[in-house]
């Protein structure tokens, strides 16, 4: 009990595991107890979900969205490697820095010139998320390359690899686990967006249009059980890709404290 | 005090008139310094070379330069037999944190060096051999980070060592190590020595005490001063801050710290330090 109180303590996994469930319940039984006046009940966001699930087709919306996010973050997150991958030339530096700092720009105009460029709601909508998503990995993957530091690639040199070789050897393969970490942190930016896209092109569906009529609708509960849907997938998405790292790239957890 | 009996044959590293200056200030002036391939009758005697500086004085610019990381403002480095014009690979370097591959697990880390020099097959017998020769067999699947300082410090050696041209820089190598891991990176720089005949091991060290019972040459790295006696900007290896520790009788003794002679050399290297 008292190494849950210590500072960078490491309290046994029994005892961890139990604070949370703890800490989980003692939430619920706030929630279930002393409702506020606005935040809808416990009972009533579960009635909600189960009626979304059963008459407004919940799971396949979530679907729709959930393959719409991983298409675009595969896609997003090949583009984005190679744009960081190429600051290895001087010649492409500005292009990660462009597209790094348009993070900046705003979905909502930037749907205006996506219509104009291609044909169907479908291809806006990806192409949204792709640039939204890129620009976001961008970033992260630039800074971790920029880690690199002048001993990682001196020692690459030393075992007579060349410049091409070491970048290869130090960046790309010597930092795939962290670009793993990145693209896992980023994925969180595609969930927000595909809420906003999918309003804008109501024709395919998704959850974000679901959400979008709850709220217009001020049905407080089905807004919360939608948004709990969304944590839950997101953090099933976060182990999975905890799990692929762990699979993957085994020596990734071996110095962390 | 026992001198052995030793000749020098072909030269085996040459820096002639190197200099460097970062933004026109003088790094290091006209450094001249060579090692030969030393010969003892009837075994491989390899080379061990100290070298000194003070903190801050461009020890770690030199090393890059010998190693080929770097180009010099003005002369040459050459190695091998050959004297080739040095190039990145032909000097094996250990930095003072022995770099590994971590994502690649011990053995893999010591093929992708083996494999820049040998076939596959050939590759894997040499790795396999410096597995059992450094004591690094029964680890060979574990990740760099699961290895304790001292077999990181062994791998790496091996590392360089698997895709070098006999010549091999340590930076640092005997800082934050106990008794027992200094006398046993000593017994891997002797074994190293005597593997091959040509096997130059350079060692950039403040433990001057161990450095120096080790090699065979010193090198120390300071300033000088122009005839009104103002410090001449840029370190150098000037003549007499090159001993011959073969010469001076102090070379390959199995317990030369105890001896009266090397306690007083050793003390003369400190005043030079001081005084540079």
């Amino acid at each position: 009990m008292k190494t849950l109180f210590s500072p960078n303590a490491q309290p046994r996994r029994l005892v961890f595991t139990t604070m949370v469930v703890a800490q989980v319940a003692l939430l619920l039984l706030l929630w279930l107890f002393y409702p506020m006046q606005l935040f809808p009940s416990l009972g009533e966001v579960v009635r909600s979900l189960g009626d979304l699930i059963t008459t407004q087709g919940l799971i396949q919306e979530l679907w729709a969205s959930m393959t719409t996010a991983l298409q675009a973050l595969a896609v997003a997150t090949v583009l984005a490697l190679g744009i960081s991958y190429l600051t290895a030339l001087p010649f492409f530096r500005p292009i990660a820095y462009a597209a790094s700092k348009m993070r900046y720009l705003t979905l909502t105009g930037l749907t205006f010139f996506m219509a104009l460029m291609v044909s169907s709601g479908h291809q806006v909508k990806l192409s949204v998320l792709i640039f939204g998503a890129t620009v976001y990995l961008v970033t992260g993957m630039t800074s971790v390359i920029l880690t690199t530091t002048q001993e990682e690639m001196d020692h690459a040199r030393t075992l007579g690899m060349g410049e091409w070789r070491s970048f290869y050897e130090v960046v790309v393969l010597g930092k795939l686990d962290e670009m793993l970490e990145v693209v896992r942190q980023n994925f969180a930016i595609i969930w927000t967006m595909i809420t906003l896209v999918e309003t804008l092109y109501q024709s395919e569906g998704g959850i974000g249009l679901l959400l979008y009529k709850q709220n217009r609708y001020l049905h407080l509960d089905g807004v919360l059980a939608i948004q709990l849907v969304i944590l839950a997938t997101g953090a099933a998405q976060d182990y999975v890709f905890v799990l692929l790292r762990r699979v993957f790239f085994p020596y990734s957890s071996l110095g962390t404290a | 005090m026992t001198a052995h009996t030793y000749a020098y044959e072909s030269p085996i590293l040459t820096l002639q008139n190197v200099s460097m200056s970062f933004h026109n200030e003088p790094v290091l002036r006209d450094i001249n310094a060579q090692v030969l391939d030393v010969t003892r009758p009837g075994m491989n005697q390899g080379q061990v070379v100290g070298f000194y500086g003070r903190s801050g004085i461009g020890k770690s610019v030199l090393c890059r330069i010998m190693a080929g990381l770097i180009a010099p403002t003005a002369g040459t480095v050459e190695v091998g037999l050959a004297q080739q014009a040095v190039a990145p690979g032909m000097v094996g370097f250990v930095q003072q944190r022995y770099p590994l591959f971590d994502h690649r697990t011990l053995l893999d880390n010591l093929l992708v060096a083996a494999e820049r020099k040998y076939a596959p097959a050939e590759a894997r017998q040499h790795v396999d051999a410096y597995l059992e020769r450094f004591c690094l067999a029964p680890h060979r699947k574990k990740y760099p980070a699961h290895l304790s300082g001292g077999q990181r410090q062994r791998a790496a050696i091996a590392q360089q060592l698997l895709c070098s041209d006999h010549l091999i820089l340590l930076d640092e190598p005997f800082s934050g190590l106990d008794v027992a891991m200094i006398d046993e990176l000593k017994q891997i720089i002797v074994e190293v020595t005597t593997m091959d005949e040509l096997n130059t091991v350079i060692i950039i060290s403040h433990d001057i005490v161990t450095t120096t019972a080790l090699a065979d040459r010193l090198w120390l790295l300071g300033y000088e001063h122009d005839a009104a006696g103002a410090l001449v900007p840029g370190a150098t290896i000037s003549p007499q801050h090159q001993y011959n520790l073969a010469e001076m009788g102090l070379a390959w003794h199995e317990n030369v710290e105890a001896e009266p002679e090397f306690a007083q050399f050793v003390e003369h290297i400190k005043n030079e330090i001081r005084g540079s």
